[in-house]
């Protein structure tokens, strides 16, 4: 059997961070979706106002994709159906 | 809130009929599981583009639900044309311009608005369209394209206006 050596341990591994530790569900810019489509997606699912909307689809368009919920990752899960839904190209990750 | 009234000419309507039609068989044809038809992939996108086993899961329990509301959604805008007397079999070069009236309730309303931004997606996969500057104005598919886009445009500006 090994003694094995000490761990190093370099970071403070916080179990309970690391399990709340959010998810995002992310929209990707994309060549067909009309930009007053996308406006009225995230208006329309996410309930957002027209101004936030309007700079989460200009987000999505001009850096090419956009950060437009976080969260559990079930919920992350869910609105990248409901992305989906609507036509969108989105995807679920981790919080950077 | 009240129904909204869509006019489109019956030549328009009996060309998007054929199109719905032309996107339900898309979808028929693909078979359960996994589609390898590009057009229905994007669809269902991968949820994790950098983890393959994961995309998988979750496109094996969200592609059917997915799938089957394109389908709900397409027979939605087949039946209001229905109802609105745009049979293609009834077009005729004098009627071509005639103005058929469509009656949606909000709910049509936004199968509409799903249904023609599919359409699109998948129409876009077919003529190759990888970046917004990808057209071709001798293709009269892209014509067709163009159209779609500005009948979803003029349904989501007439939408917003009925919400404030």
């Amino acid at each position: 059997m090994s003694a094995g050596s000490a761990p190093d341990v370099r970071e403070d591994l916080n179990l309970a961070e690391l399990a709340s530790s959010p998810w995002q569900t992310v929209v990707w810019n994309d060549p067909v979706n009309l930009m007053s489509y996308v406006v009225h997606v995230f208006r329309t699912y996410f309930g957002y106002s027209t101004p936030e909307a309007t700079r989460l689809m200009l987000a999505v368009h001009n850096d090419g994709h956009a950060v437009v919920a976080e969260g559990a990752r079930e919920q992350m899960e869910l609105h990248t159906q409901a992305m989906h839904d609507y036509g969108l190209w989105a995807t679920v990750r981790r919080a950077e | 809130m009240t129904d909204l009234t869509v006019g489109m000419s019956r030549i328009e309507a009996a060309h998007l009929m054929g199109l719905v039609g032309q996107f339900l068989d898309v979808l028929d044809a693909s078979p359960p599981g996994d589609s390898t038809d590009p057009a229905v992939r994007r669809l269902t996108p991968d949820a994790y583009p950098d983890d393959g086993d994961a995309s998988a899961e979750f496109r094996s329990m969200t592609q059917s639900d997915l799938l089957d509301r394109r389908r709900d959604d397409a027979r939605v805008v087949l039946a209001g044309l229905g109802n609105a007397g745009a049979d293609p079999d009834a077009l005729t070069e004098e009627n071509s311009l005639d103005t058929v009236s469509l009656r949606l309730t909000t709910d049509d309303m936004a199968s509409w608005l799903r249904a023609l931004a599919a359409l699109r997606l998948v129409l876009a996969e077919r003529l190759g369209i990888a970046t917004e500057d990808d057209h071709d104005d001798e293709d009269a598919r892209f014509a067709i394209y163009d159209w779609l886009g500005y009948r979803l445009d003029a349904l989501v500006q007439e939408v917003d206006s009925r919400e404030g």
